[in-house]
């Protein structure tokens, strides 16, 4: 097991050096993001020709990718030039807060629904109520996200309005001033920006995993042992939630920890929508006007991310499955 | 209801059983899935609406009336005397033509895009379980890279970067979404690799590269549909949020991503100019994930895509 | 008490409704099976021998299927009368079943010895150390060497053989008065296969259980069987004790499937073809009017065309459902 990991650690490493590398690669070809300094008049001549100097804007692409990687190396991620003054990194790392409390409730909504949802979808086929999971796991997978965002804030801050004031926000992370306000307002204020854009990202979530658990579950309660369970004489509960689900349970857990990296890109569009400042939206921002750096911060983080995870759902599914556990 | 028949009849039924295609039999199957028959009839109208549309309601959708005629309501009448049903938006053009138009356009690269990737992704796949070992090896390093990359910001990055369009639009998605098809493909190779008749074929001199489309490709077939009709969903939700972004299909051409881009600023004064487009985007592609769900089962009841 | 009759069915019939029509899986069944008796049940593939254990067990899945008619008697009383409560009570306790493929039929995710103790907590009120230290000694009885180090193993780590005496091991934890096997050894090597057999006969005399044992393999049924119930299309088409079938089978079916087991001993004339049943089981769908197996038959005459045979005794406990059936001493 511990070989495993470690062979897979490995992996990550030219993974990760190719990711990089074609990331930067479709990055440079948005051109020299210094070339734009020059219209601003309070940038020096001689501060924009050491910058380019710098990240090797003089040199061709793959030399250049060197010298990026080199100053990885040394820690050095580079100024941000959408916030000039801030190192890149800096930047990122003080948006994270927010993209997680956005992705980490939605991603918990959308677990608590889709599980049980998807169990009881499975176990009665063909009901109506099996027609209906159905059907609304699909609208969460065709809808797309940008544009529930908006429906939703027409739905909650336009059509729906309390004393002539939208119930609720229609975008950013907090009221102006609530700072100072005691920490309970402050939650409760938060709690109501982040409303609808959960309710747009878990949605997208469920649609699949709900489908993904109705599928395991029928799949797994046509199988031999469960005939066998039934036979025993135990309860259909019991053949059910504990012989059927834990087998059920498998690929959906390796399923929802590869998702977990989608959902910090996916929340990207939605940020932008509801103008929240996280990490997605930086990267769009960053992204859009050639913030170079930056956005190579933000693009990797989210490809470690990506790789990171599927090694822990592979892991995962290790530890869950006693057929790979004790191979 | 089971019927008795004679013993003749029977005797005969023994001798010569009724002959099953294999598409007869894909099209019964399918039939009985009702969400794929919703789906399939959706489908339909949808496409004979935005292909015969513009025909019957011929109304220029770049058109735009002079005077300050922009963001009419639904249903109201321009000093022309032209009734728009659906309102006008920010550049005072009809809504009802552009949906119109735009659909033909969101239509055309959602296929054309996934149809693409289904094929590149389908090469790809061949090669890689065809030669196995390094090619195999380095070919799916490859995949695995792609795969890995955050599709959402860097379909951003790479579309303001090579231009703005429909083509450029269309090799865009191909970049970022022929990886499925190709693992997809390659695992169907790998199984029919070891089935007999390659070695057979392998044995009597068969050239590799007739192998390989003459006798594997037709085998992947079905999943290369099956591809190809799920990713159109996911093809148009791409070139809505680029164009949405600004990235993609260039005003004044019409497609339902770029419409919802202009009516962003308008959600509050012109919030019809949000619906529509999205709602036909949304219905769009729940037909095709409804047929294309259908499609799966039925071509291959065990498939575990 | 030998003529204690533990299990009999009356007239039993479960249907499955599918699209593309009724399929009259077992149509008026009559078995009956006493106190340690083993009963072969014979026929081939989808004819309707698992439908009717699995009727008798009350496991049929609706939808598709359903016991439609009839009477199952076990113990003096109609199990079908009784509710899904006490039927759990009796599966797995009075009544046990072993499936045919031991590969799939235990649970990846439990250990072995679980799945045992799982049987025996659900049915006795005993402890959860009390149900282990028996879960040891049936893993011990059904042939496992180093029962206590395999109790916490999982499915994946033994061999099919091995899995197929767990199965056992589970199905005899809570002493069966009948113990049910659905070609349980039809999926493992011819020796395994009979090591198996073996467990299963020495078993039956040290818990003096009933068997009812399911197989299309006639061998099979010669070692193990007292009697033997043959069936075809949901029908009993013959029934007699294990000698008087192998040596006199009436029906033409039971004389065909005997004929063609190649005898090694059988005198063979040079060129002689090995005798087949001509044609196939009937689609279900489309079955023939009057006897089930008349168009494969080369014994029939216009009556089978016509009406279905009723079921005849032939002599003291042999039953044929036949029109034409043979003459005692055409045996094989």
């Amino acid at each position: 097991m511990r070989n495993y990991i470690i062979r897979r650690l490995l992996q990550m490493i030219p993974l990760i050096l190719g990711i990089s590398f074609l990331v930067f690669i479709i990055l440079s070809l948005t051109g020299d993001p210094f070339a734009a300094l020059m219209e601003n008049p309070r940038v020096k001549i001689e501060d924009i020709r050491r910058l380019q100097h710098q990240w090797g804007f003089d040199l061709p692409v793959y030399l250049r990718y060197f010298k990026w990687l080199f100053s990885i190396f040394k820690g050095d991620w580079g100024p941000s030039l959408l916030y000039p003054g801030r190192m890149s990194y800096d930047v990122v790392m003080a948006r994270i807060p927010v993209t997680l409390q956005v992705m980490g409730i939605s991603f918990l909504v959308a677990l608590i629904v889709a599980i049980p949802i998807g169990i009881y979808s499975a176990v009665h086929q063909y009901s109506f109520a099996d027609y209906l999971v159905t059907s609304l796991s699909f609208f969460g997978m065709s809808m797309p996200t940008f544009w529930f965002g908006l429906m939703l804030m027409i739905l909650f801050s336009l059509v729906i309005q309390i004393n002539g004031m939208p119930l609720l926000p229609p975008g950013g992370i907090m009221t102006p001033g609530i700072l100072s306000e005691p920490f309970w307002v402050r939650f409760v204020d938060r709690l109501k920006y982040l409303v609808m854009p959960v309710i747009v990202l878990a949605f997208n979530s469920m649609g699949p995993w709900s489908r993904y658990m109705r599928s395991s579950m029928l799949e797994v309660v046509r199988q031999d042992y469960i005939r066998t369970a039934r036979a025993k004489g135990l309860s259909e509960r019991v053949v059910i939630y504990k012989h059927a689900l834990r087998n059920a349970l498998i690929p959906i857990v390796t399923l929802v920890a590869l998702s977990i990296p989608g959902i910090v890109s996916g929340a990207a569009i939605t940020e932008f929508v509801f103008n929240i400042p996280g990490m997605g939206q930086l990267t769009l921002n960053a992204i859009t006007k050639n913030d170079f750096p930056t956005a190579m911060v933000c693009l990797l983080l989210i490809g470690f991310l990506t790789i990171f995870f599927n090694l822990v759902a592979d892991i995962v599914y290790a530890i869950v499955d006693p057929r790979i556990r004790y191979a | 209801m089971a019927r008795d028949i004679t013993t003749e009849e029977a005797r005969e039924e023994l001798i010569s059983p009724e002959e099953f295609s294999y598409w007869k039999m894909v099209w019964k199957r399918l039939r009985k899935h009702k969400l794929a028959m919703v789906g399939m009839y959706m489908l339909i109208v949808i496409i004979i609406i935005c292909l015969i549309g513009p025909l019957i309601y011929r109304v220029d959708p770049n058109y735009q009336i002079e005077g300050p005629y922009e963001l009419l309501s639904p249903g109201a009448v321009d000093p022309n005397g032209v009734r728009h049903p659906l309102g006008t938006d920010d550049f005072a053009r009809d809504v009802l033509a552009r949906l119109l138009y735009g659909g033909r356009v969101s239509l055309l690269i959602g296929f054309s895009a996934s149809i693409s990737a289904a094929l590149v992704g389908a090469v790809i796949g061949l090669i890689s379980g065809y030669y196995g070992k390094t090619i195999d090896n380095i070919l799916m390093r490859i995949t695995d890279i792609f795969l890995c990359l955050p599709t959402i910001p860097l379909l951003i990055a790479l579309a303001s970067v090579i231009g703005k369009g429909i083509l450029q639009l269309i090799f865009v998605i191909v970049v970022f979404g022929w990886m499925t098809d190709a693992r997809l493909v390659r695992g169907v190779i790998l199984s029919l690799k070891e089935q007999e008749f390659t070695e057979a074929a392998r044995a009597i001199g068969v050239p590799p590269s007739r192998i390989m489309f003459k006798h594997l490709l037709p085998n992947t077939l079905a999943y290369i549909i099956i591809g190809t009709t799920l990713g159109i969903g996911s093809s148009i939700i791409y070139e809505a949020s680029i164009s949405f972004l600004g990235f993609g299909v260039q005003a004044p051409t019409a497609s339902w991503g770029n419409m919802l881009q202009g009516a962003q600023n308008y959600i509050w004064r012109a919030p019809f100019l949000v619906f529509y487009p999205g709602i036909l985007i949304f219905i769009t592609v729940l037909a095709f994930n409804f047929f294309g769900d259908g499609l799966r089962d039925a071509l291959d009841p065990r498939l575990k895509l | 008490m030998k003529d204690d009759i533990l299990v009999q069915t009356k007239d039993l019939q479960t249907f499955f409704y599918t699209d593309e029509g009724v399929v009259r899986a077992v149509d008026g069944v009559d078995i009956k099976i006493s106190v340690g008796e083993t009963l072969g049940l014979v026929g081939e593939s989808g004819c309707g021998k698992s439908v009717t254990s699995l009727s008798i067990m009350r496991l049929i899945p609706w939808p598709p299927g359903k016991i439609v008619g009839g009477e199952i008697w076990f113990k003096g009383e109609d199990i079908l009368k009784k509710s899904e409560e006490e039927m759990r009570r009796i599966r797995g306790s009075q009544i046990s079943m072993i499936f045919q493929e031991p590969m799939t039929s235990l649970n990846p995710v439990f250990t072995v010895g679980y799945q045992i103790s799982e049987a025996v907590l659900v049915h006795q009120d005993v402890t959860e150390e009390e149900a282990k230290k028996r879960a040891i000694e049936m893993l011990d009885l059904v042939g496992i060497p180093d029962p206590e180090k395999r109790y916490n193993e999982y499915p994946h780590q033994m061999s099919g053989g091995m899995r197929q005496r767990v199965m056992i091991a589970m199905a005899l934890s809570c002493n069966p008065d009948l113990l049910i096997s659905d070609e349980a050894t039809t999926a493992l090597d011819v020796t395994i296969q009979a090591q198996i057999l073996e467990l299963m006969k020495d078993l039956k005399r040290k818990i003096g259980m009933a068997i009812l044992l399911i197989t299309h393999n006639l061998s099979v049924i010669a070692e193990m069987a007292d009697n033997v119930a043959v069936m075809y299309s949901g029908k009993i088409v013959e029934y007699s004790d294990i000698k008087t079938i192998f040596k006199s089978p009436q029906h033409p079916y039971t004389y065909g499937l005997l004929s063609s087991i190649p005898l090694v001993t059988k005198k063979r004339v040079k060129g002689e073809k090995l005798p087949i049943i001509e044609g196939v089981v009937p689609n279900p769908y489309h079955l023939p009017t009057g006897c089930y197996f008349n168009p494969r038959c080369p014994y029939s005459t216009k009556i089978c065309r016509e009406e279905d045979p009723k079921i005849e005794e032939v002599a003291p406990g042999h039953f044929v459902k036949c029109w034409n059936y043979l003459k005692p001493g055409m045996g094989v």
